[in-house]
């Protein structure tokens, strides 16, 4: 802290702890935020979705409690010091000066704020059993003949024309143009049951079934599989090659659990992730930058861009520090569930063995293995996903990945997936 | 918030509606957010061939705002319930229009947080396996939102048992059961807009061992 943004926090307490002291408690209810000056601070929090307890170490410079203070809520999480260490404190007021001199800082914290509630969305959709592979043009069309057939044609309008706007050419055009000049020459008001929307979505049950993992379109033959991405190095892979159609629901659901679980306990937070430092001038795209557009990008569903980006990191030869290091070490398995996504299972069954090959003490090999399993499964190759599920499941520390590869074998055994 | 006093900021990214125009509509992709200066915007979603309503938003509320991240399309239709004033923002001026209102940026950052909270605290719910247990947390939540209730007596909750359902993700028809069932044990008083708790820290105790017990 030494420069720059803290000039004129005059009034603000510095406040000296002790090693091991906690700062708050989780429930706790305050107003004060944080700036670590020296020292360790580790918040422990309990992911909502999945009961694991995520440790995240925060950096010299970096905020921490803003969420709560500013939403006045109680503490997500429990802070607690290692070392002694030294703690700017600052009140809401002091927060608010700060961040109006140092703009850049609420946008980076905004961002990540927003991915954070666009993900906590996603996992809403999904416990309530809302279909992510909906198509928004025809589910558009319905709105419009949902307003139409209510007799409230103002509204049926809009959405008819916006329909047209973004997709001239969609299945529903002729029928959407119909509907407008309808509405415009004043004949329309509800009732009359022209042209059929397709059949209404049944709202799906909350549990996802796998039985409708479809992979007629994969062979295991047919292609020879690419030049495997980040290492040459292929045992114990078997040698079936080709792409599947697409990503599988199953291997969908593992996906969508692990970027709210374990994956992301690094960048997720935004008092954890590297670019939150305010003394820090540079703002080069560094290595937590990248990770953090990857992630950004994998969440958007761009897996091609997030691997692009993974394996820059990769690249990256003059890691500065340990934290660098760490995302050095998870990007090896992050490239491994993007090609998961992609359907290439040998690039991603490669990528996952060679991070735990390269990363034998990783805290991501049980994970890697759990996802081995997963591709092996999604090739229907039972006998072999069963061996790495068995592998995780006495694995330590013991945490929902455990819970979910016994799921999997479970399920596999009672026949559910081929 | 002195912003919204600022005409030149409306001169630039001001936009009206009467009443009932469409904002913006569901599924439609969506790139801007809008700050409500004057008049009232509904929230609504068109779930199982019904319009709900998801939430009224008044002066001073955003709107729109996960289009800040990225686009995608709109999980809920806005539509003016007056003569309403909005500024409204698009994905790509959001950094000049920071650097030029950073009280506008704290403002978000505090919309965010709540948000987060509530979402997350919505998930909670939602992740809870039995429905009585759920429904018996939607009061819990209810009765968090109100730091002026006392909850060692009983507490009265303005909730329909329409709002318990989607705050629940249940059907009206399971949440009606639970209730009567609730009311019939004495443990809740139903009204029509309103539900009486006898006792919430029981229904928290509840609640918070089952939690508990879910991942263990």
């Amino acid at each position: 802290m030494s420069n720059g943004a803290m000039g004129q926090t005059s009034g603000i307490v510095t406040r000296r702890y002790k090693h091991g002291s906690i700062v708050y408690f989780e429930n706790d209810k305050s107003e004060y935020i944080y700036i670590l000056k020296g020292g360790r601070v580790i918040l422990t929090s309990v992911k909502v979705d999945t009961g694991e307890e995520v440790k995240e170490e925060i950096k010299p410079g970096e905020f921490f409690g803003v969420k709560s203070s500013l939403g006045k809520y109680p503490r997500e999480e429990t802070a607690q010091t290692i070392g002694e260490t030294v703690l700017l404190v600052l009140t809401l007021a002091d927060f608010e000066r700060l961040v109006l001199q140092n703009v850049n800082v609420v946008r980076k914290m905004l961002r990540i704020f927003s991915n954070q509630l666009r993900r906590i969305g996603k996992s809403q959709r999904e416990v309530l059993g809302e279909s992510e592979s909906i198509n928004p043009a025809e589910e558009l069309f319905k709105i419009g003949e949902y307003y139409f057939k209510v007799g409230r044609v103002q509204q049926a309008q809009y959405a008819y024309k916006r329909y047209m706007e973004y997709y001239p050419d969609g299945k529903y055009s002729g029928p959407s143009m119909q509907r407008i000049r309808a509405i415009e020459s004043g004949s329309a008001g509800g009732g009359d049951d022209f042209p059929p929307a397709g059949p209404p979505v049944p709202p799906s049950g909350p549990v996802r079934s796998d039985e409708n993992v479809d992979f007629t379109d994969f062979s295991i033959d047919d292609e020879k599989p690419a030049a495997p991405a980040p290492s040459p190095s292929r045992s114990p892979l078997d040698d079936f090659g080709g792409e599947a159609a697409s990503s599988s629901p199953l291997a969908s659901e593992m996906d969508d659990f692990f970027s709210e679980g374990k994956s992301v306990d690094f960048g997720d937070d935004p008092f954890s992730g590297g670019d939150m430092n305010v003394t820090n001038g540079k703002n080069g795209k560094g290595v937590a930058e990248n990770f953090y557009a990857a992630m950004s990008k994998f969440s958007q569903e761009d897996y091609a861009g997030a691997l692009a980006l993974y394996a820059g990191i990769l690249e990256v030869r003059n890691l500065k520090n340990e934290s660098e290091a760490k995302i050095f070490e998870k990007a090896h398995f992050e490239i491994g569930r993007c090609h998961l996504k992609l359907g290439k299972f040998t690039e991603a069954l490669t990528a996952f063995s060679n991070m735990i090959k390269k990363f034998p003490g990783s805290e991501n090999v049980k994970n890697a293995l759990f996802h081995m399993g997963v591709v092996y499964e999604s090739v229907k190759k039972a006998d072999k996903a069963a061996a790495y599920y068995n592998r995780v499941i006495p694995m330590e520390p013991k945490d929902s990945i455990n819970k979910l590869a016994a799921k999997r074998l479970k399920a596999m055994e009672n026949g559910k997936v081929p | 918030m002195s912003m919204f006093l600022d005409g030149q900021l409306f001169d630039k990214f001001g936009v009206e509606y009467s009443p009932s125009d469409i904002i913006f509509c569901e599924y439609e992709p969506g790139n801007e957010f809008y700050f409500i200066q004057n008049g009232r915007v509904k929230i609504v979603k068109i779930i199982n061939n019904t319009e709900k309503t998801l939430d009224i938003l008044e002066v001073g509320d955003v709107f729109g705002e996960m289009a800040i991240l990225e686009e995608q399309p709109r999980s809920a239709s806005a539509i003016a319930m007056d003569h309403v004033k909005l500024l409204r923002f698009r994905r790509e001026n959001f950094d000049a229009l920071l650097q030029g209102n950073p009280q506008l940026a704290y403002k978000l950052l505090i919309i965010f947080s709540k948000r987060i909270y509530d979402a997350k605290r919505r998930l909670m719910i939602l992740l809870l396996e039995e429905p009585q247990v759920k429904v018996m947390d939607v009061m819990c939540m209810l009765s968090e939102q109100d730091p002026h209730l006392d909850l060692q007596e009983a507490i009265t909750l303005r909730v329909t048992i329409q709002e318990v359902a989607n705050w629940a993700g249940m059907q009206i028809a399971d949440v009606q059961k639970i209730l009567s069932h609730l009311n019939q044990l004495g443990k809740i008083e139903l009204f029509n807009d309103k539900i009486v708790v006898k006792n919430i820290r029981d229904f928290q105790r509840i609640v918070s061992s089952r939690r508990k017990n879910m991942f263990s």
